[in-house]
């Protein structure tokens, strides 16, 4: 009965860690679109950065599911 | 047959001089309208300013190829004070959870992800917080103002209006804030389909305005030498 219990929580765990990973993901991906939009709108010195740090943090959500698909 | 040759030389080279001095005659108006700004405002070129008179790099999609960009204003850095705070306070949030007890039995492997996750959001958070500051512009050029809003993600404004089309010019600072770092709420209202443009938390909203009333004043003259 406890290893039953045991195996759905690691299960509901291992699920709701993916699921929340590749919302993050998503969420990332729009970030880099709307970097890219803004920086088309309005163009300074500081945009290819700030494009650069966008796609760095898509990389972090890209290694987040990774980790949430190895870890849990 | 050498006199038709050269009445084809002349004749459009008289032209292209009268051109020739009627682009000088623009470009002096506009250095003279740049040096009354500079007198204004005063030199501020960096990219991370507040107020960029006469910006090098600065461009925006809208913009006409004849159109000179003369100041672009972004809301007062102080305004980012709040979320800068709440940033550095998520940094140093995980090395303050060593110190409860709990949070030493939670296994390294969860509580190295939570970290991760930690750090993501506190990221999220700073890059979303810097890019709405970084591209709500209002834009003052010899043509027209601009404001250019983003206030989150996915919500992008956009409105502009002739100087020509300028009716009245308003600025309020209200609250300490406003009162101690020199910023506040320039409304512009006007004659366009647009009846108002504002502009929040601009810094030293009475220079915006001054650079407002000589472009206005510019435009008139213009308008009267135009007629003369």
């Amino acid at each position: 009965m406890i290893n039953e219990f045991g195996g759905i929580f690691h299960f509901l765990e291992k699920f709701l860690g993916i699921v929340g990973s590749v919302i993050y993901l998503i969420f990332s991906l729009v970030v880099v679109k709307q970097v890219n939009t803004m920086s088309k709108n309005v163009k300074d010195k500081f945009n290819g950065i700030l494009i650069t740090i966008s796609y760095i943090h898509l990389l972090g959500a890209i290694v987040l599911i990774f980790l949430a698909l190895t870890i849990l | 047959m050498t006199r038709s040759s050269d009445l084809d030389k002349v004749a459009p080279d008289d032209v292209v001089e009268n051109k020739k001095e009627e682009t000088l005659t623009e470009i002096k108006k506009t250095n003279n309208l740049k040096e009354k700004i500079y007198e204004i405002v005063g030199h501020t070129k960096h990219s991370l300013s507040s107020v960029l008179v006469n910006p090098d790099v600065f461009n925006f999609e809208e913009r006409d190829n004849q159109e000179e960009i003369l100041v672009v204003a972004r809301p007062h850095w102080i305004t980012n004070l709040s979320w800068i705070l709440i940033s550095i306070l998520m940094i140093l949030a995980p090395a303050l959870l060593k110190f409860i007890p709990i949070i030493k039995d939670i296994p390294t492997k969860y509580s190295s992800l939570g970290i991760l996750v930690w750090f993501l959001l506190t990221f999220a958070i700073i890059f979303e917080n810097f890019l709405s500051w970084y591209f709500d512009v209002f834009i003052i050029t010899d043509k027209r103002v601009i404001d250019i809003d983003f206030n989150n993600l996915l919500d992008k404004k956009f409105s502009e209006a002739k100087l020509s089309m300028i009716q009245d010019v308003t600025s309020r600072v209200s609250g300490l804030g406003q009162t101690m770092f020199n910023y506040g709420t320039i409304h512009i209202q006007t004659a366009a389909e647009i009846s108002y443009i504002t502009f929040d938390k601009v810094p030293h909203p009475e220079k915006i305005i001054k650079i407002l009333q000589l472009l206005r004043e510019e435009k008139e003259i213009n308008k009267g030498e135009q007629k003369e």
